[in-house]
């Protein structure tokens, strides 16, 4: 085990090196010219060269490249994140303000879509193409293929016009007020919950299928242990096992579907801080926080890794 | 094999397809044989046949100009002059909803027929030659896939400045490491088996090996991998569209419809945010049914895999 978690650890601080030179690649060095994002088409075309080139300067961006690319990583090391062009609060504090929200309703997302998911497709699998299944895999193929940020654009409208009501627009903390933070966090979970579930009832579906046409299954059935009794306790744990591992993964997608339902519903958390950032063009705020996800997402990828390990022993010995 | 048997083998090879069915003739075959099998894939597949042929006759269909202000009829809802209603500069919502299905079905092939086959490409590469070339190339991938499909996509559509173009590449950058990954574990297999021994053993080239032994038997997996991605590049391009780094506003599209709807006034017109959402809705529940039914038709052992 503990040489599993060192080379998994290892493939992990080699990723995170890639990721940083990819979003440095993509938003320093590909075409675009950070002048423009700045200043827009027009405003760009109105500054002399000199301006131009003090600007760069300003900014660090006439240095080397590789230069370029030191420095940045030195000020992440440092905690120095920057600033916004256009907002005097730091990146740094941005993230611990804001932060905090996003993680809450991508792991309230996630409870919901385990909550909602495996009942499902535990009806499903056991009564295999019943009107319930076909109407458990109907709703999912659905769920998959609806974008979750205009089920939240109706579901604040529908709100809206039936009761007249909309979620609190500040940000509260979960501490002090539990009530109106519940009131903000509910609607984006449960949007990015549902996108969730849809995959994982379907994988759990077929999973379970699976698992419960095995020996083991039907000697337990067979000494005469109630249906019941063999699903919850022999049969899901195993058949949870890539539930497990795409949770994971579907965690991540949920930090990034969260920018567009976070605008959709206005919510005060870190995905509408990058809706805003990425609108406006703000390259900084950009690089930072796109590293800052990609990171989370290596992270999660390596904690789901270690924990499907923990649980399958087949993993851990290959 | 002498050229003699060789030619005869030709010659046989070449009866047998003239004594086949034409070429029109098997493919209703084939579509009726599918459409029995899975008429739930069939009737969203006609569904998707709609939808692009919407797009493409876009012109002769929409009851009025897309960008035409019409200052007559602000936001208002639908009526029998503008079925779906218009939007705050009064443009009618359902010409723009048939004009927005032009540049979510361009980005979705664009983005499909560059990322998913070049990363196919990349893969079938990776797979037959294996060694370092292979290594370093899982590694690359490996960073491309570190990063949420949307993330990656919005970053590069910013870095690039908006366009119709910068968005397909966004987009396509994205669906390289799926197309890799899956091909190249189905060449690795494919790699082993004895009848690419036997080409190699009658002195075939490396390319020709790829190309008349491998490439043909990957085109299923394809196939199945680049219908679902047209769904998730159609569901990214909406998402860049609503975040303001997709196609620039006065063209329509259906994200950008979406995001028009947020300035329309402090609560949106229910019709402006209704109709485009689920144009968008309906057109990937299209591309995902038909590719289950493509995906159930050419695999089989797939069913609920993917």
């Amino acid at each position: 085990m503990y040489s599993y978690i060192v080379r998994r650890l290892a493939f992990g601080a080699l990723a995170v090196i890639g990721v940083s030179v990819v979003v440095f690649v993509v938003l320093r060095v590909l075409p675009g010219d950070p002048l423009v994002a700045i200043f827009g088409p027009e405003g760009y075309t109105k500054l002399s060269d000199a301006e131009r080139a003090r600007y760069m300067a300003d900014l660090g961006l006439s240095d080397p490249l590789a230069v370029q690319y030191l420095h940045w990583v030195y000020d992440i090391a440092r905690g120095n994140l920057g600033h916004s062009f256009f907002r005097a609060e730091s990146v740094a504090d941005m993230i611990a303000r804001r932060g905090p929200l996003t993680a809450e309703i991508a792991f309230t997302s996630v409870v919901l879509s385990w909550l909602v998911g495996i009942p499902v497709a535990v009806i499903s699998a056991l009564r295999p193409n019943s009107w319930g299944d076909n109407v458990a895999r109907f709703l999912s193929i659905l769920f998959l293929a609806v974008p979750g940020f205009w089920v939240g654009m109706l579901i604040v409208l529908a709100l809206l016009f039936m009761f007249g009501y909309r979620a609190p627009l500040a940000s509260v903390s979960l501490f002090d007020d539990p009530w109106a933070n519940l009131q903000i966090v509910i609607g984006p979970a449960i949007v990015l919950g549902l996108g969730q579930a849809a995959y994982i009832a379907r994988m759990a579906r077929s999973s379970l299928m699976e698992v419960i046409r095995e020996d083991y299954i039907r000697t337990a059935r067979a000494k005469g242990l109630n249906r019941r009794v063999v699903v919850s306790l022999h049969a899901l744990p195993n058949a949870l096992l890539p539930v497990v591992t795409l949770s994971g993964v579907l965690l991540g997608f949920v930090l990034a579907g969260s920018i567009p339902v976070e605008r959709a519903f206005g919510t005060p958390g870190l995905g509408y801080a990058m809706a805003i950032a990425v609108s406006e063009r703000d390259v900084f705020v950009m690089q930072n926080l796109v590293f800052l996800y990609a990171i989370v997402f290596v992270v999660l990828n390596i904690v789901v890794d270690l924990v499907s390990a923990w649980l399958d022993p087949r993993i851990r010995l290959a | 094999m002498t050229t003699a048997t060789h030619d005869t083998a030709l010659a046989q090879a070449h009866d047998m397809r003239a004594a086949e069915p034409s070429l029109l003739r098997r493919m209703t075959r084939g579509v009726r044989r599918f459409a029995r099998r899975s008429w739930m894939s069939a009737f969203w597949g006609v569904i998707a046949a709609a939808i692009v042929v919407i797009a493409v006759a876009a012109p002769a269909i929409a009851p009025y100009d897309p960008l035409k202000s019409d200052f007559r009829a602000m936001t208002k809802p639908p009526s029998e002059r503008h079925y779906f209603g218009s939007d705050q500069i009064g443009r009618d919502t359902l010409s723009r909803v048939i004009y927005g299905s032009r540049a979510s079905l361009t980005v979705a092939v664009g983005a499909v027929v560059f990322g998913t086959t070049l990363g196919a490409m990349w893969g079938l590469a990776c797979g037959y030659f294996g060694g370092r070339f292979d290594i370093i190339s899982q590694r690359i991938i490996e960073f491309l896939q570190s990063f949420p499909d949307l993330i990656l996509a919005m970053a590069i559509a910013m870095a690039l400045g908006a366009g119709m173009g910068t968005v397909i590449v966004a987009i396509a950058i994205t669906r390289i490491s799926f197309g890799g990954r899956v091909i190249r574990a189905v060449v690795l297999s494919l790699k082993e088996m004895s009848y690419v021994e036997a080409a190699r053993g009658l002195g075939a080239s490396h390319l020709r090996i790829m190309a008349q032994h491998i490439l043909p038997q990957c085109i299923a997996p394809y196939m199945i991998l680049a219908t679902a991605h047209l769904g998730v590049a159609i569901i990214i391009e909406a998402s860049l569209g609503f975040l303001g780094v997709g196609i620039p506003p006065p063209t329509p599209t259906w994200g950008n419809m979406l995001a028009d709807s947020l300035n329309a006034g402090l609560i949106p017109p229910w019709w402006l945010v209704l109709f485009p959402g689920a144009a968008i809705t309906i057109t990937v529940l299209a591309f995902n049914l038909l590719g289950d039914g493509i995906r159930d038709a050419l695999d089989p052992r797939l069913r609920g895999a993917v």
